[in-house]
């Protein structure tokens, strides 16, 4: 009994406490489907949230939210401590930002993916496209029987539209050569992407390229297994998990992307849109394996650069997906 | 007597929770103060922090008071996650596939009831291995809670996933088939109405009645009851029904109250922190009230924890299992008591 009442007193007192004044600063808040660090995905939107409370003196709310009813009770509850801008990472925050952001209209609600537009509410969408529409040029030209095949976790548009720009870049290098895509049904099936990946492999396929998260360690696993494949990465700089096979990652810098929606919510700039960020913003990038660029002509190696300064100039529009 | 035990045992286990809680802050370098601070503000401080703490009430209502039905028979399902996602299933497929264009009146209470006759359904499949092939429900009830979860994951992939095809999630439910709000809050729905009757129902059914007699005697020693003229095997099959058909309501309440579309990830565990609540509520059907209750608020205030105090969410979901450990093992009634 004593020490439900001290608790009791603990309590009150720690109410007393959190009810400070708060001061000034620019607020931005961060919600994530997951841990974050898991490496990848939440990790690199939790390196974000740092890099503006460093760049912008923010001050900075985080939270891990795994339900729509979690996701819907950290939107308003941001919104209502006054948060300026308030990020959800992943397409599905658009149903709680659309609803949240009807309610608190100084907040300003950003989805990393998805294609929610209302005053108050933009998705960031990452052209992964205009990097694997290079890769899948470079791919084909370098193939030797212009074989390649792309590894997806699961089949969502956002994958689907990666591919299907790769497979774009690889026709306009080469129009006989064949693209074969195959799904694993799964994000985290390691042993599912590596046999995946071995029985296009046995097809004849030397270059590949995935769209993996956990999972994109068995396609790593069964390109460093077969001799005389080349692969490359997605999403993340991949190149040191095989340095032998790994000629390329198409990378999103998704810290940078934060950073940008950031600088123009805090300056009154930000216009509601689908706020897309390619090559040319320098969110989407193609990293090469220097150890292994002796691998490419010098002739593929420019025409690849081209393709890229193309791209940055909008003189090449890259296929995409409409979702 | 143990009527003043059964309250003052749950209540000591939450003191000893909360006070382990704030001694593991203390180690793990965070301020407990402002971290409970948070807690207790994150869960009642303001109108929409209690409607949250309502929200997530219901569910661990519905479910802890089937799970605590069913113990109390000597049944141990632990299979109420996966049969609150088949009432949720149920309910969107009903809502979005089977019949979207009916009117509110008739669609409404379909999505509700289709939906705990789908978690009784899961709840029967348990209760079928059982008494057909001697196999043991506490195996099969947490085997089939993966099978439902696969299910709602074909389902979003597949045959319910939304017309645009973008995404793995039903379509919104029409508005028909969504759950009123209670007039004069902002998010809470009506079915919370229909969870706060029930344990009172539950108390009158179990205490009162011939059935919840049958229903104890066989959970207290079922050869006895057999001796008495009760076939213990009846009384399995019809706790698991029961039991599943409360968990599958609160799927679809979730869905058609609080979600308005169907997900994988739709229950925060819901199903399993249930259990705690029904052991919290030494399998009282009154006593889940407020267990569940203070499941829900340390659940809504371990979000603020991270919000406002900055306890990693790793640290946040330590402490939660911690207090469910705790809570749940000291005030478990005694066989003997």
């Amino acid at each position: 009994m004593r020490f439900l009442c001290m608790l009791l007193a603990l309590v009150c007192l720690a109410c007393e406490r959190s009810q400070d004044a708060q001061p000034e600063a620019f607020q931005v808040g961060l919600l994530t489907p997951g841990s974050i660090r898991d490496a990848g995905w939440n990790q690199s939107a939790y390196e974000g949230l740092l890099r503006v409370r460093e760049e912008l003196g923010a001050e900075i709310a985080h939270q891990v939210t795994r339900t729509p009813q979690q996701v819907e009770e950290g939107f308003r509850d941001l919104a209502a401590r006054g948060f300026e801008l308030v990020f959800g990472h992943g397409f599905e925050f658009q149903d709680a930002a659309a609803k949240v952001g009807r309610e608190y209209p100084d907040t300003v609600f950003i989805t990393t993916s998805g294609s929610t537009v209302r005053p108050n509410v933009s998705p960031i969408v990452f052209e992964l496209e205009q990097a694997t529409y290079v890769l899948g040029y470079v791919g084909a030209s370098i193939s030797r029987r212009a074989r390649l095949a792309a590894v997806g976790g699961v089949k969502v548009p956002s994958v689907a539209s990666t591919f299907m720009a790769f497979e774009a870049g690889a026709r306009a290098a080469r129009s006989t050569v064949r693209v074969s895509v195959s799904y694993i049904g799964s994000w985290t099936d390691v042993s599912a992407a590596r046999e995946a990946t071995l029985a296009a492999i046995a097809e004849g396929v030397d270059v590949l390229i995935h769209n993996l998260n956990e999972a994109a360690h068995g396609f790593f696993q069964a390109v460093r297994e077969s001799e005389g494949v080349l692969a490359f990465g997605a999403n993340r700089n991949q190149n040191a998990l095989a340095p032998e096979h790994v000629l390329a990652s198409a990378t999103i810098d998704i810290p940078q992307a934060l950073l940008l929606v950031a600088r123009e919510v805090e300056s009154g700039s930000f216009q509601p849109r689908s706020i897309r960020f390619g090559l040319r913003d320098g969110v989407i990038q193609i990293e090469w394996n220097e150890g292994l660029l002796a691998r490419v002509p010098a002739d593929v190696k420019r025409e690849a650069d081209a393709l890229v300064t193309r791209i940055k100039e909008g003189a090449l529009e890259v296929p995409r997906a409409g979702f | 007597m143990r009527g003043w035990r059964s309250v003052l045992a749950p209540l000591g286990a939450i003191g000893i929770a909360l006070v382990a809680l704030g001694l593991l802050l203390l180690l793990l370098g965070a301020d407990p103060l402002r971290a409970l601070g948070a807690l207790m503000g994150g869960a009642f401080g303001d109108r929409n922090a209690l409607e949250n703490t309502l929200l997530r009430m219901c569910p661990l209502l519905l479910v802890g008071l089937g799970v605590a039905l069913a113990f109390r028979c000597g049944v141990w399902n632990i299979g109420g996650e996966g049969q609150l996602y088949l009432g949720a299933l149920a309910a969107s497929a009903l809502a979005t596939r089977v019949l979207p264009d009916a009117p509110a009146l008739l669609l409404l209470p379909l999505v509700v009831l289709g939906g705990a006759l789908a978690g009784a359904l899961w709840g029967g499949i348990a209760a079928a291995l059982r008494v057909g092939r001697g196999v043991s429900e506490v195996l099969s009830t947490i085997l089939l809670n993966f099978v439902a979860l696969l299910l709602v994951a074909y389902a979003v992939h597949g045959p319910l996933q939304e017309a645009s095809g973008a995404y793995p999630q039903s379509d919104l439910f029409p508005l028909a088939a969504q759950l009123g709000l209670l007039p004069g809050t902002g998010r809470v729905h009506s079915g919370l109405v229909l969870a706060l009757l029930l344990p009172a129902a539950l108390w009158f059914g179990l205490f009162r009645t011939a059935a919840g007699l049958r229903l104890r005697a066989v959970g207290l020693a079922p050869e006895a009851a057999r001796y008495a003229g009760i076939r213990p095997e009846r009384e399995l099959v019809r706790v698991l029904l029961i039991s599943g058909g409360l968990a599958g309501l609160a799927g679809a309440l979730e869905v058609s109250g609080v979600t308005g579309r169907l997900f994988e990830n739709l229950s925060s565990g819901y199903g399993f922190t249930a259990i705690a609540v029904a052991l919290l509520a030494r399998l009282h059907p009154l006593g889940v009230l407020p267990a569940a209750a203070f499941f829900a608020a340390l659940s809504t205030g371990s979000g603020a924890m991270q919000r406002v105090a900055a306890v990693p969410a790793v640290t946040v979901q330590l402490l939660e299992a911690l207090v469910i450990l705790i809570s749940a093992s000291f005030a478990l009634p005694r066989r003997t008591d």
